[in-house]
């Protein structure tokens, strides 16, 4: 429990990390009520093509007439979704090698690193664009793609996290003693990563939501369920900047990209500060 | 010696890696294999036009053969064709890539020399109104979505003050030689690189401040000042020098990064690499294009890896005896 207010403690630690917890806050707000309090459907046409910005629509109409304010608001869950989404499976998978790694040693840790030494070589964004493509265009397959490209980082800073719990003294010393293989880790060495991995989630978080934005701006993003990414490829591709809409039609996306990710990246760093010295110390 | 060995050895498995992955994708995907292989409208082919494309892509062979006979496309440059183009993906590519080179190696040398000028400023003046404000910086920077930074210089420097092309490396039509040919690739280059560069800066800039302050917090410093050695020496000749070395093997690290960050950003500003004939082979479905595309970013960032290598040991003294 003294874990959890720890993390508490994290999120308001600073003027900085409050900051990062209540713009999060407010995302959240967005991408669970978001969808109830836009004025329109964003799948349907609402109003003239290419409309400015007017009471009737705060952020304009894109190229079929859509209300841009609406498709944003829901686009909000969309790439917030993908992201936790992703990150989680990532974080999961990555934790679950790491720790893998480092507890069988050997033949397992040697194989595992290689592996993903290769994940962490191919250049991740090409790498996602190909495996994307493949799959094609779905929330979940984009969530997929982006756990593949991202889970070696994490893998590797647990497994060197959780050697050097297994080479601490005490541990050495309750292994020699006949500590059963479940005992050391649930005893010894989760409790050393769990913090650990949770900052790298909140990390990965914020690097699968500038991913999926990636994605979704080449043209890989669900076209029914449009995320952040998916507008901009829209505004990009009709002509935003021919056509004079990008004020309306592009800053609105990607600022919102930008503050969730900075939100993340803010909390992410806290989390880091307030969790790790303790680990250090240990 | 051996060292590179394992190194150059695991550059062939990441190789491989990659190959298999290219040669497995459009086989494991449900339905034809040739959907991927040859368009969409393969259903429209006649029996002998199957039987011919199948025979170009070794189709009718066992699958172990296929899959040397891909391993061995990468000497052979048999990279299938371009359904969209109806051109060999290889001659595609090399007319693309050295956009690509020029785009990313001008963003490299930029963000590289500013990043370890601000790194460097930074961390001599700890604390300082800079450090403090180019900190802050990066992390802001870093939140961007990099094609929607370059999205922005584009409505600003191109679209309201026209000082910038709006897309393109070349003016269409416009002079294919001399001076002014030059001048155009370059006012062409500014906004795509200047993005790239401020989108990888902060990569850069944070180890070497880090690098710096640990360089600064060694004994060697201490005994040049208490020498009275002057400050501007021990700044540019002892720490600087030492500081650097951990800098250039991040830069070539970051290349994959660089990679993907050209990626998006040739595609926001319709720049003729490697990324845009990615994007354009999404949009398309060409799987061929896509698969050639990823393959060549993969080795030119395999490439950039061995150059890291081999460049380290010139940099550490102490590399270089171990090695010898």
């Amino acid at each position: 429990m003294s874990f959890w207010r720890a993390v508490l403690k994290a999120l308001f630690s600073s003027p900085i990390s409050t900051f990062g917890t209540v713009l999060l806050a407010f995302m959240i707000f967005i991408a669970v009520f978001g969808p109830s309090l836009s004025p329109y459907d964003p799948r349907e046409v609402s109003g003239r093509p290419f409309s400015p910005p007017s009471a009737e629509h705060w952020l304009g109409t894109n190229d079929i007439g859509q209300d841009i304010f609406s498709e944003i608001l829901w686009g909000t869950r969309v790439s917030l979704l993908i992201g936790l989404v992703a990150a989680s499976t990532a974080i999961v998978f990555g934790t679950a090698v790491g720790v893998v790694s480092s507890l069988a040693g050997g033949w397992v840790d040697v194989v595992l690193m290689r592996i993903t030494d290769i994940v962490l070589t191919i250049p991740f964004l090409p790498l996602a664009v190909v495996l994307a493509a493949f799959l094609g265009p779905s929330l979940w397959n984009t969530a997929a793609v982006i756990a593949v490209v991202i889970w070696a980082r994490p893998a590797r800073v647990v497994r060197s996290q959780s050697l050097s719990i297994r080479n601490l003294t005490y541990v050495e010393a309750a292994t020699a003693l006949g500590g059963r293989f479940n005992h050391i880790l649930i005893r010894h060495v989760l409790p050393g990563v769990v913090p650990l991995a949770l900052s790298q989630f909140i990390l990965a978080t914020s690097s699968s939501i500038l991913t999926e934005a990636s994605l979704s701006f080449l043209g890989l993003g669900d076209p029914i369920q449009k995320s952040w990414g998916t507008i901009l490829f829209y505004a990009q591709a009709r002509g935003a900047f021919l056509n004079g809409s990008w004020p309306w039609w592009v800053i609105p996306p990607g600022l919102l990209i930008s503050i969730t990710v900075l939100s993340f990246v803010l909390i992410g760093r806290a989390l880091e500060d307030v969790l790790m010295p303790r680990l250090k110390a240990r | 010696m051996n060292w590179y060995l394992g190194r150059l050895g695991q550059y062939a498995i990441v190789l491989v890696a990659a190959l298999t992955l290219n040669f497995f994708l459009p086989r494991a995907m449900p339905g034809n294999p040739l959907q991927f292989l040859a368009g969409e409208d393969v259903g429209l082919l006649s029996p002998e036009q199957i039987a011919q494309v199948q025979a170009r892509y070794g189709l009718d062979k066992p699958l172990w053969q296929q899959y040397l006979r891909y391993l061995g496309s990468i000497f052979t440059g048999n990279w299938g064709f371009s359904y969209q183009a109806g051109l060999p993906v290889i001659e595609t590519i090399l007319t693309r890539l050295p956009w690509t080179l020029l785009l990313v190696g001008t963003s490299l040398l930029v963000a590289s020399l500013f990043g370890v000028l601000f790194g460097a400023i930074a961390s001599w003046y700890r604390g300082g109104s800079f450090d403090t404000s180019s900190l802050v910086g990066s992390i802001l920077f870093d939140s961007l979505p990099t094609f929607w930074l370059g999205m922005m210089l584009i409505a600003i420097f191109a679209v309201e003050l026209r000082w910038f092309p709006i897309f393109g490396a070349v003016t269409p039509w416009g002079p294919k030689s001399g001076w002014p040919y030059i001048w155009d690739i370059l006012r062409h280059l500014v906004l795509p690189a200047t993005t790239l560069t401020l989108a990888t800066l902060s990569g850069t800039y944070l180890v070497m401040r880090y690098s710096m302050l640990d360089v600064l917090g060694q004994d060697y410093i201490r005994t040049a000042r208490s020498k009275g050695v002057q400050e501007r020496q021990v700044l540019l000749k002892h720490a600087v020098r030492n500081a650097l070395l951990p800098v250039s093997t991040v830069i070539f690290l970051n290349l994959g990064f660089l990679v993907g960050g050209a990626t998006v950003i040739e595609t926001v500003f319709s720049y003729p690499g490697i990324g845009t004939l990615l994007f354009q082979a999404v949009i398309n479905r060409d799987y061929p294009v896509l698969q050639g595309a990823f393959l060549v970013l993969t080795i030119s960032v395999i490439v950039a890896n061995i150059m890291s290598d081999a460049t380290y040991p010139l940099l550490d003294p102490r590399v270089r005896k171990g090695a010898s």
